[in-house]
Order: C-alpha cells, then sequence, then structure tokens
C-alpha cells in the first residue's frame, strides 16, 4: 500500500472481553509482561529452595530430609541427597535461575510491562508474537520442572551442560537418560521464545515511538532493553544450533561433540570424530553475552530509579549509552575466558583476556556515574532506592572479582573454585536480583494500582544486604584456598579447616532465603490490599507516569503523547514541582 | 520513489542469469584438482558474491534506507568473524591427531 | 494491514524537524513486520552459521573426511540449485505484482515459487532415500568418519525443514493475498524469508556438496 512508509501503528481494536483472552491468551504487554513476572517468581522460589538443599547438604550431608526421600527415592534414598543428586540439584538451581528468572523477569517480564508505555507506545510491535514469546517460554519451563519428576532424574552436567557427559546418554548413569534430553528441548524452546521477544522488542522501540521521543530522550531503561535485546537476537541463535547437535548426539547417533575411544563407565562408547571443546566453544558464544543479557536490564533501572530518588538528572546519560553499547559489543570478544583451562590454544587464551579486561571499563565507568548521579542530590530512600544503592555495591563488589578471573595465569588456580561461585553470584544472582527488586518495587504501584508495604521493604532490604554479604563474600576466601566447586562433599584433609565457613554460608544462606518470604508476603498482599497508588507516587517524569494506576488496556486512552524534554529532569524546583514531565510543555527550563 | 517495482525485468533476470552462472562457475571449479584451502576459499568468495546478489536484489536491500543495511549486515559479519576463533581449536586437534597416526 | 480507526497513527513526515529517529516515523521507512522478518533472518542465519560452523571444525579437525559424491549426485543438487534460485526469481515476480496490485499474477508467482519449493523438497528425498540406501546413517557410513553423515543431514535437514514450512507459509500467504486478507507487505515479507533460505542453500551447497565431489 503505501510506497514509503512512514506511518507506525499497532491494531488495537477494543478492549478484550472474557477471562481467556484478558488473563490467559492475552496480546496485552501488560499482562504479558505479568505472566513473564510470574514466571520468574515461581522459578525463583523453586530454584531457592533447590540452593537451600545444595547448602544443607554440603554441611550436613547425612541429615535426612524430610520429604525428599519421598519425592526421589533414587536421588535421594531416605531423604539423604546422592552425589549425583547433589549434581542434579545444582544443574536445576543453574538452569532455572540463569534462564528463567534473571533472562525473562528484567527483559521480558519489566521490559514488556513498561517499555511501550516509557516510549508512548500502545502495545508492542508483534503482540501476537508476544503472547507466543511467553506462552513457549512457559512450555520450556514445563520441560525443565519435568527434569525432577522423570524416573532417571535431572540431569547432573551442570547448567553448562558440558559433553561427553552430556552428550553420551544414559550410559553415563543417573540423571543423564530422558532428563537431559528434556534440559535439551526445554533450553531449545526457551531460545525461540527469546528469539521472538527479541525482534519485538527491538521493533517496537524502534518503529513505536511516540512524536518527540527521540533515542536520546528515552530512558535508559529503553536503552538497555534495546541493547539486550540485541544481544538476545545475536546470542541465543547460537545456542539453539548447540542445543540440535547436543540432542542429535544422544539421540541419533552423531558424534559432534563426542571423541572416539570414548570409555564411559567400562564401555566403549560408538562415537567418533567429535570434539567437546566445540560445545564449549558454542555454549560460551551464547554464554557470556548471556550474562550480560542478564544485568543490562539492572543497568538500565538502576541508572533510571537512582536519578528518580536522587531529584537529580543521570550523570551522563549520553556516556552511560556509549558505555552500554561498549559492553554489548564487547561480550561478543570474551567468552573464552571460560574456557581457559579447556585445552584451547594458549593464544586463544591470550587474545580473550584483553577484551574481558577492557570490558570492566565501560562498566567502571556507568559504576562511577551512578554515584555521581547520588553525589548531591536530595535522596529519598524508599525501598527502591535502598535496593539501587544495592545494587552499586554489590555489583561492584563482584565485579571485582571478574578481573581476577580475566587474567589466565590466575584463572589457572581459580578456575572451577567458589571464587568463580562467589563472582557469578555476587553479580548475577544478587546484583541482577536487586535491580529486579528495584523494578519490583518501582513499577509495583503502576502494574497493580496499589503500594507495597515499605516497612516490610525496608526489613526485606537490610536482611537481604547483609545475608547476600554474608553468603558470597566468603566464597571468594575459600575460593583462593582452593576449594573446588560442584563437589558434594569435602574428605580431602586439605579442605576440613574450611568447612566452618561453609557453616556459616549455609546459616546466612537460610536466614536470608527465610527473609524473601517477607518479600513474596509483601507482593501478594499488597496486590490486593495495599493502600492504592496515584498515577505518580515517586513524582517521576516518564511516560508511565501520566496515565492511570494501572493504566488502560491501550496505554494512553486513544492518546497519542508527545514529548518535549529529556527523560531526568529532576532538580530545579518551579511551578511547585522538583521535575519536568518529558509530556509537559516546551519551554520548561532544563535543570542544570 | 524507491520500491519494489522499481527492480526492472532487465535487472531481475539479469540477476538471475549471474547466479546460475556463478553456480556453474562453482561446479566446474570443483572439478579440478585444486587444494582443500584454495578450493575452500574460492567457493566461499563465490558464495560470498551470490549471497550479496540474493541480498542486495532479491532481498531489495540495495533499494532501502542504507541505515536499514548498517544496522543488520555489520552486526552479522561481526558475528561470524568473531566464530572464525574456534578454527585455532580445530586446527589445533588436526595436529594432534596427525602426531597419533 | 490496513490502516483502520483502532489504532493510533503517528505521523511524521520526511523534512520534519524531528527527523525519522525522532519518534513518531519509521526510521528505515519499511513496516514493522518487515524489520521483524529482517531480525528473525538475522538471527536464524547466525544459527546455520553455528551448524556450518560446526562442521567446518569438525572437517577440519578431520583425518578421514570422504569424497564420495559421484557426477549424478553433483548434478542433482546442481539441479536443485537452479530450482531454488529460479524459484527466488518467481517470489520476486510474485512482489512486484503484489505491489503493483496483480493480485492473480501475484498469488500465481506465489504458487509458482512454493511449487519450486516441494520440487527442491522431492529432489532432495529422493537423493537422501539413495543415499540411505548406500549405507549412509547420521552414525556411520562406508566411505569414512561417522561425521559425514552426521553433518550431511544436520545441515540438509535443517534446511529442508525451512523449506517445508517457507512452502506452507507461502501458500498461505497466496491464499489469504488471493482473498484479500493479506497486504503486498506480507507478500513481500514473506519473500524476504524464502529468499534467506534459498541464500543458505549458497552456502549449503558448495560446503557439503562441492567440497565432497569426487573429483579423483
Amino acid at each position: 500500500m503505501a510506497n514509503m512508509p512512514t506511518e507506525a501503528h499497532v491494531h488495537h481494536h477494543t478492549a478484550p472481553t472474557g477471562f481467556i483472552r484478558k488473563y490467559i491468551f492475552s496480546l496485552d504487554h501488560k499482562v504479558i509482561g505479568k505472566q513473564y513476572y510470574f514466571l520468574a517468581v515461581f522459578s525463583v522460589f523453586v530454584g531457592m529452595i533447590l540452593s537451600w538443599l545444595v547448602r544443607i547438604h554440603l554441611v550436613w550431608p547425612d541429615v535426612h530430609i524430610w520429604g525428599l526421600g519421598a519425592f526421589s527415592p533414587t536421588g535421594a534414598p531416605g531423604g539423604v541427597i546422592s552425589p549425583e543428586y547433589y549434581l542434579s540439584l545444582l544443574t536445576i538451581h543453574g538452569t532455572l535461575m540463569v534462564f528463567f528468572v534473571l533472562t525473562t523477569a528484567p527483559q521480558a517480564g519489566f521490559g514488556n510491562y513498561a517499555l511501550p508505555i516509557q516510549i508512548g507506545a500502545e502495545d508492542m510491535a508483534f503482540p501476537t508474537l508476544n503472547m507466543l514469546s511467553f506462552w513457549v517460554t512457559f512450555l520450556a519451563l514445563c520441560a525443565l520442572v519435568s527434569t525432577l519428576f522423570v524416573k532417571d532424574g535431572p540431569p547432573i552436567s551442570g547448567w553448562t551442560a558440558y559433553p561427553p557427559l552430556s552428550a553420551v546418554g544414559s550410559a553415563a548413569g543417573p540423571g543423564q537418560g530422558l532428563g537431559q534430553d528434556l534440559w535439551g528441548v526445554s533450553i531449545a524452546l526457551f531460545c525461540v521464545g527469546s528469539l521472538l521477544g527479541a525482534l519485538n522488542f527491538i521493533t517496537t522501540t524502534i518503529d513505536l515511538r511516540c512524536k518527540g521521543m527521540t533515542l536520546m530522550r528515552m530512558p535508559l531503561t529503553c536503552w538497555a532493553w534495546l541493547i539486550t535485546a540485541i544481544l538476545s537476537l545475536l546470542s541465543f541463535a547460537v545456542l539453539f544450533a548447540a542445543c540440535v547437535l547436543l540432542i542429535l548426539d544422544r539421540n541419533a547417533g552423531t558424534s559432534f561433540f563426542l571423541p572416539s575411544g570414548l570409555l564411559v563407565n567400562g564401555t566403549l562408547q560408538n562415537h567418533a570424530g567429535g570434539s567437546p571443546l566445540l560445545w564449549q566453544h558454542l555454549f560460551w558464544f551464547f554464554g557470556h553475552p548471556e550474562v550480560y543479557i542478564a544485568i543490562v536490564p539492572g543497568f538500565g533501572v538502576i541508572s533510571h530509579v537512582l536519578s528518580v530518588f536522587s531529584r537529580k538528572p543521570i550523570l551522563g546519560y549520553k556516556v552511560i549509552v556509549g558505555c552500554l553499547l561498549g559492553i554489548g559489543f564487547l561480550s561478543f570478544t570474551v567468552w573464552g575466558h571460560h574456557m581457559f583451562l579447556s585445552g584451547m590454544s594458549p593464544y586463544s587464551g591470550f587474545l580473550f583476556s584483553i577484551p574481558t579486561l577492557i570490558i570492566t571499563i565501560p562498566a567502571t565507568i556507568v559504576s562511577l556515574l551512578w554515584l555521581g548521579t547520588v553525589f548531591g542530590g536530595r535522596l529519598r530512600f524508599t525501598t527502591c532506592m535502598m535496593f539501587a544503592l544495592g545494587f552499586v555495591s554489590v555489583f561492584v563488589t563482584g565485579g571485582l572479582g571478574g578481573m581476577f578471573l580475566a587474567q589466565p595465569s590466575l584463572d589457572i588456580f581459580l578456575h572451577g573454585t567458589y571464587f568463580v561461585v562467589g563472582h557469578f553470584h555476587m553479580v548475577m544472582g544478587v546484583a541482577a536480583i536487586f535491580g529486579m527488586f528495584a523494578g519490583t518495587y518501582f513499577w509495583f504501584p503502576k502494574m497493580f494500582g496499589r503500594m507495597l508495604n515499605e516497612r516490610l521493604g525496608k526489613i526485606h532490604f537490610w536482611i537481604t544486604f547483609v545475608g547476600v554479604y554474608c553468603i558470597f563474600m566468603p566464597m571468594h576466601f575459600i575460593g583462593l584456598e582452593g576449594m573446588p566447586r560442584r563437589y558434594s562433599s569435602f574428605v580431602n584433609e586439605l579442605m576440613q579447616p574450611l568447612m566452618p565457613v561453609h557453616k556459616f554460608m549455609t546459616i546466612a544462606a537460610l536466614i536470608t532465603g527465610a527473609s524473601q518470604f517477607l518479600f513474596f508476603i509483601n507482593l501478594f498482599w499488597s496486590m490486593y490490599k495495599g493502600p492504592k497508588a496515584s498515577e505518580n507516587p515517586w513524582e517521576s517524569t516518564t511516560l508511565e507516569w501520566t496515565v492511570p494506576s494501572p493504566p488502560p488496556f491501550d496505554n494512553f486512552g486513544g492518546k497519542h503523547p508527545v514529548v518535549y524534554h529529556d527523560a531526568y529532569e529532576y532538580g530545579v524546583v518551579q511551578n511547585g514541582k522538583d521535575y519536568v514531565m518529558q509530556t509537559d510543555p516546551p519551554g520548561q527550563p532544563v535543570s542544570t | 520513489m524507491e520500491h519494489a517495482e522499481t527492480a526492472g525485468l532487465k535487472i531481475v533476470f539479469s540477476v538471475w542469469f549471474g547466479l546460475l552462472g556463478l553456480t556453474a562457475l562453482e561446479v566446474i571449479l570443483a572439478y579440478r584438482q585444486l587444494p582443500l584451502e584454495t578450493m575452500l576459499t574460492v567457493l566461499m568468495f563465490l558464495s560470498v558474491i551470490k549471497a550479496a546478489l540474493i541480498i542486495a536484489y532479491c532481498m531489495h536491500l540495495r533499494y532501502e534506507q542504507a541505515s536499514l543495511f548498517v544496522t543488520l549486515i555489520p552486526a552479522l559479519v561481526f558475528i561470524l568473524i568473531m566464530m572464525t576463533v574456534i578454527f585455532a581449536d580445530s586446527s589445533r586437534l588436526a595436529h594432534m591427531r596427525s602426531l597419533v597416526q | 494491514m490496513s490502516s483502520s480507526s483502532g489504532g493510533p497513527v503517528a505521523t511524521a513526515t520526511h523534512g520534519d524537524d524531528i527527523g525519522v529517529w525522532g519518534g513518531g516515523a519509521l526510521p528505515y521507512a519499511v513496516p514493522s513486520k518487515k524489520l521483524g522478518m529482517w531480525l528473525f533472518i538475522v538471527s536464524d542465519a547466525i544459527t546455520f552459521s553455528a551448524v556450518i560452523f560446526s562442521y567446518g571444525y569438525l572437517r577440519l579437525a578431520a583425518t578421514a573426511w570422504p569424497r564420495p559424491f559421484e557426477v549424478p549426485s553433483i548434478t542433482n543438487a546442481t539441479v536443485m540449485t537452479f530450482v531454488l534460485l529460479s524459484s527466488s526469481v518467481a517470489m520476486v515476480l510474485a512482489v512486484r505484482a503484489s505491489s503493483i496490485g496483480k493480485v492473480s499474477a501475484a498469488v500465481g508467482w506465489l504458487v509458482a515459487t512454493a511449487l519450486g519449493g516441494v520440487v527442491f523438497d522431492i529432489l532432495h528425498i529422493h537423493e537422501w532415500v539413495g543415499l540411505i540406501g548406500e549405507g549412509v546413517r547420521p552414525f556411520h557410513n562406508p566411505w569414512g568418519t561417522p561425521m559425514f553423515g552426521a553433518a550431511f543431514f544436520t545441515m540438509t535437514g535443517l534446511h529442508m525443514v525451512h523449506v517445508t514450512i517457507g512452502v506452507v507459509y507461502l501458500l498461505v500467504i497466496a491464499v489469504g493475498f488471493g482473498r484479500r486478507k493479506f497486504s503486498a507487505v506480507d507478500v513481500e515479507v514473506s519473500g524476504l524469508y524464502w529468499h534467506f533460505v534459498d541464500l543458505v542453500w549458497m552456502f549449503i551447497f558448495p560446503l557439503v556438496y562441492l567440497l565432497s565431489a569426487k573429483t579423483a
């Protein structure tokens, strides 16, 4: 029709009716965002319980865990976790957390909910595809959770699923039968869901911004979601290929990842010609951008929230955008730092170490800009702000560990130790989660039209903040002492003096985990009984705060917002307000 | 304006014959007894030309905004270049296997 | 994708002081569906590349990679290539016809394109059956490293799945366009997918067939 398309629009007829259309197979990005969010809440709950089992076993290996024996008679006979089942638990823990928590809620959860409103659009560019993305991801979760219930048990190969263990099939023992196949199917499905989501995010951000919403006027959350979507688009494609090849190796007799002469449990495997290193290359080619996919949305939320609650513009908006782009670009050049000890070419090791160290630069710049934003601000210490400040703390702490691991010479000693576990838990298991908490406390009023309880939130924050340092900081020290990861028990004399540290961490984990119930209670209670929220409880400038809480089905009630201001105009008091909404008429002074 | 209908029939058929011709060239070259690395380089070079023709004329990227090309293609090329790093380990493996023979 | 009265329309024209990147406009001047398909193609291209690179990795490292394709096999594959290339031209003609409103011509060319895909699939399956008859399996073949069959069936199989999905997709578009349910943009978007499938074959053909042609 149009020779030169200049118009962008999303089809929206009337508000959906009927329970199924409104809440189940909804095309509304707000509903889909919530669906992803609650999928992540479920996953983090299950993942947390698995982590408790792991930590309890490390310290009290012979304890009979109530109910576990009935749940898995082969894995935990009499409720005592077997070594293989220990590995199963940490495999599902890792897979759930990395994929179904950190790759869903920050991007598909909050992004789906807030991106269209923040850019002044009615919905995402492809609402039906959006709905499909969620249900494919849901199917993927079903496939993964089902591994806990199959006869042979869940896979034991870790969330990284290295061959030969993951590729030889049930010859490798418990967990490596149907469980590993289901894992492969689950992750392959997840890749498809992520891909569809990614192209939706990119198209929406480029095509559906309202008039006046230039790229440089977008909130930093939108930049973060855009860059994350680009990373997803490019990296999940490789993981999908890797999963297909793995499934073929297991079921079609191919040998992409299996060399000849492989003896497993005394039996010669009928494979030849493959290379386990190939899986590692493919997996980490995805795996490293993946960890940035997990954290960059958090960067966006924190940048945004620190500005709102400091009542100051974000320091260095353009620099932050440049740094996020730089991090995104560099994330594709560093994957080999997971493989320093794999037997790959040492020259490659050197090649990967350099960009790994370089990537710390934009991350550091962003962290310093956060501090500069807060410095001199008129801080409002809401729970959201606490988690944002906490994010800066834990991200810097955890990130510093990465500088050690980036060097092959040090990694020779640190690889496979608790130093690595401490590092990635601080940046992913804590910082990224803090980003999710900040996002929750920030957008909850908009999403549910009610306020979360601030007192409960602050208690939740403080216990969590102290708790995560207690759990994950000691890991760096025992790692330096050489304590290996993914071991179900430590019988070695050398490791015994460190066992009290494990006990300390386990107790901290149990207390911190229990305090998360404060959050869950706050969340679910406030959804129905919390005090009603106004349109703009945080006095924030971006577009989602110009519409009712919660917004109507088409976000802007048929109106087309026009944007005249940047996203972070805080600080100059006029007309009784210390902020200028993006949609306020032009001519309002820009704050210095 | 610049849209599908302006890629005249002449261009369409030129591209078609070009693609068929390059294919025929590839087949002929395959039957010359060239060493594997040379053959691989030549064939990949020709395939990239064919791919460029398809992208530019059949998929119409030639007539789209330059910004669209800049958005899509350099990112893809960057990924492909990064993936070639894995061949360092492939040739090491070949070397190791030849030692065992 | 007609403008109905329901959806909001943000408009901007070139020459406005905010420019095409200023919001309320399509910066690439292509409908969103087309941009979405391009993004999908980039991702799918990377998936195919990962599989092809894996093949290259294992073949470079292999000691005994067979070169078993005799002249009839290469001829068959060359004919398949010609068929696919020609179907791409038919697709170009379909898009041209649809953009100037010639509905029946467009439907005709769409069906011709799909037919090309069907012929490709038939020739391909015929070849597969032949190879299987000679003893080629994903885990074994009579000529060299067992990875030959694995790489062959995986790459060509993945491609064949994409061709088949494309055939169905094109026929759905053809029927829908004929009934005025879909627009010229939808035809163009389906064309992008089809050309992508052709493009992948441009790499699979030399890398899988020609590099394993029996030349001695």
